[in-house]
């Protein structure tokens, strides 16, 4: 599903340019006492997209959304929100969050939470959140601590959308619920997104899922950033070669092979291309979302790859990112 | 934060067009208040029991006071049974010498320790309210309502006491320092505050209870300790001897007797303790002897007249309330910095 390149297009109707980014990194790390849980991490998220965070646990997903949310302040370098810093009235007003635990008053009624949206956020949108609830079947007047944990997730869903953010950061938000559940959750989710033009950054360890909503991509590891980009791109830059076996074989240089696998799924080796396939060669096909991940989840030290459009530092940004220095 | 409006966004839903001015709540101080209520409504509702409970025994004293008539007053202290009427005060003012603790321990002690226990400080910090606001509104809604309850029934004590306080020397006001006047308000801000504090540092809701619990027991000591220091001392003394003839001097009404018993006064004005020439106390000659060459001519006592309550209560109660400012001060600071 790709409704960032079908209906956020260039930005025609849109508050903000398709240019801006709505997470922006640079060098930033986190250590605490028993090391670094983030280090040097530079990237650029651009509006409107909904992208993957991915990576093992303790990679470091949740120190990075906490860090954008101002939950956790970084050791080294910066992030900002849409060029503001977490934090900053702005950026609050432009952000979700949604923590992997779901917090709620437990001895809240539905609608007392979603009151509790509507006094807390000037953009409050009750009928969105409303609408959220009541497609889930959940009675307004349910104490919140008496919901099953599919109800709750979609109880803090609701007043994570009802919020009306700009970039919607969702920490494992699917993890506890059935799978009729958490797919129309997603469904719920992608429209919300696209109708308003949402960024939405959503940690997962469905990986098939997340191909499912999913159209940008952040692959993090031991603390740094693996891959970064357009998932249709990240999936171009790499091939899935039909070589059994193992052993170094005569056709990959000069690509850099990621894995080679066997065992279960599709047998073959992962590899970033570097340079056209020959002819000849073995039969390569461009790897799924699920089965990309999967290599680089397994093979955390393979080299990083970063996109162009998620590299920071390119003229424009430096220009704004000047500005508001300048006016801040 | 508090209006009197009727909000178009939330009409009422009880009954159709009902065009009742009601008391609206707004963000934080709505969240503070739905969140606290069952606590709020306990303190307010324990409060006016112990109001009906004290005006409806002052009316029994009084009563009985007036059947007593003027003669018995006049022999000087009360009649033997009025003790029934004064173990009465005594045990509710020990009662309301309660409250601090409890305001620290089950009001303080869970306000931030069950937000973090639970997580509902991250759900709260990631609205588009301020942490500021937000920590603001839920220190200032239970110390304004602590502050009123506690100042109501400190005055309606306050007033129970009043008509007995001159009439007998076993109603020291000592003994009502600390449930009387301004102190009770002071002490039950400053461990409430001390109780939010630990509850944000230690994060949960059992351990913050015990160990505000300790802290507040620590202060109490403390206290006890310390305020009759807050106090001028005065003396009164004789200087006609400590003959056999000689009376001790008498202390003026109601005061509250200080110090190491009745001191020795010497013609230079010095003091020496009672144990002065104890040793030779059983030889008569020898003990004023003893006491004659040391140039004692007279006996003064220590002692903290009840015109000086006042003064030290608002004393020690600014003493609580600048503590108070302080602890409030750096729970804000920490709140908005490290609170998750």
């Amino acid at each position: 599903m790709d409704h960032a390149g079908t209906q956020h297009g260039d930005g025609t109707g849109f508050a903000y340019p398709a240019r801006e980014a709505a997470i922006e990194a640079r060098g930033l790390g986190k250590r605490y006492r028993r090391g670094w849980a983030l280090r040097d991490v530079s990237f650029r998220l651009p509006a409107g997209r909904v992208c993957g965070l991915v990576g093992p646990n303790g990679a470091g997903k949740s120190t990075l959304m906490g860090l954008a949310t101002h939950m956790i302040r970084p050791t080294t370098g910066a992030l900002r929100v849409f060029g503001a810093a977490p934090g900053s009235t702005d950026a609050v007003l432009r952000t979700s969050f949604l923590t992997q635990e779901k917090p709620l008053f437990r001895r809240f009624t539905v609608a007392e939470t979603l009151r509790l949206g509507h006094e807390f956020n000037p953009r409050w949108d009750q009928e969105v959140a409303e609408g959220i609830v009541r497609a889930g079947q959940v009675p307004m007047n349910a104490k919140v601590g008496t919901l099953s944990g599919g109800q709750r997730t979609r109880v803090a869903f609701a007043l994570a959308f009802g919020k009306r953010p700009d970039l919607l950061i969702l920490d494992e938000p699917m993890a506890d619920l059935d799978p009729l559940v958490r797919r129309e959750l997603m469904t719920t989710l992608t429209a919300e997104a696209a109708q308003h033009g949402t960024t939405v950054l959503v940690s997962s360890h469905m990986l098939a899922e997340l191909e499912y909503i999913c159209d940008y991509l952040l692959v993090i590891a031991n603390g740094g950033l693996r891959l970064a980009g357009e998932v249709d791109e990240l999936r171009a830059a790499h091939a899935l070669l039909d070589v059994p076996g193992a052993g170094p074989s005569p056709a990959l240089p000069p690509h850099r092979v990621i894995e080679s696998r066997r065992g279960e799924g599709r047998p073959g080796v992962l590899v970033r291309l570097d340079g056209p396939m020959g002819y000849g060669g073995p039969a390569a096909e461009p790897p799924t979302l699920e089965e990309l991940l999967l290599g680089y989840l397994r093979a955390p030290d393979a080299p990083p790859l970063i996109a162009p459009s998620a590299r920071v530092g390119d003229i424009h940004d430096i220009i704004t990112g000047d500005r508001k220095a300048v006016t801040a | 934060m508090t209006t009197l409006t009727r909000d178009p966004a939330h009409p009422t839903r009880h009954g159709q067009g009902s065009r009742q001015v009601r008391l609206r709540l707004g963000g934080p101080a709505w969240l503070v208040w739905r969140q606290h209520r069952a606590a709020f409504w306990t303190l307010i509702g324990l409060t006016l029991l112990a109001v009906v409970a004290m005006v409806f025994l002052r009316g029994q004293m009084m009563d009985y006071l007036s059947d007593q008539g003027a003669t018995s007053r006049k022999s000087g202290g009360l009649p033997a049974d009025f003790e029934k009427h004064f173990d009465r005060m005594f045990g509710v003012g020990s009662y309301l010498a309660y409250i601090p603790v409890l305001a620290g321990v089950f009001v303080g002690a869970p306000l931030f320790a069950g937000d973090l226990e639970s997580g509902t400080a991250k759900l709260v910090t990631s609205q588009s309210v301020s942490r500021l606001r937000w920590l603001t509104m839920k220190l200032a809604m239970p110390t304004a309502l602590l502050a009123l309850c506690t100042a109501v029934l400190s005055a309606v004590f306050t007033w129970w006491w009043s008509p007995v306080k001159s009439l007998s020397d076993g109603l020291s006001w000592v003994s009502f320092f600390d449930v009387t006047g301004v102190v009770p308000v002071a002490f039950t801000l400053l461990t409430f505050a001390v109780g939010a504090a630990v509850g944000m540092l230690l994060r949960r809701t059992l351990v913050s209870t015990v160990v505000t619990l300790g802290i507040v027991v620590a202060i109490e000591v403390v206290w006890n300790r310390f305020w009759r220091n807050l106090g001028h001392v005065m003396s009164v003394s004789t200087d006609q001897g400590i003959g056999p003839g000689a009376t001790q001097p008498d202390l003026p009404a109601q005061a509250e007797q200080q110090g190491q018993g009745t001191y020795f006064l010497t013609d230079s004005g010095a003091r020496l303790d009672w144990t002065t020439c104890l040793d030779r106390s059983e030889d008569e000659r020898a003990y004023t002897a003893c006491l004659e060459s040391k140039h004692v001519v007279g006996w003064s006592i220590d002692y903290l007249p009840v015109s000086q309550m006042h003064t030290m209560q608002w004393l020690g109660a600014g003493i609580m309330l600048t503590a108070t400012a302080a602890v409030v001060a750096f729970v804000i600071t920490w709140g908005r910095k490290r609170l998750l």
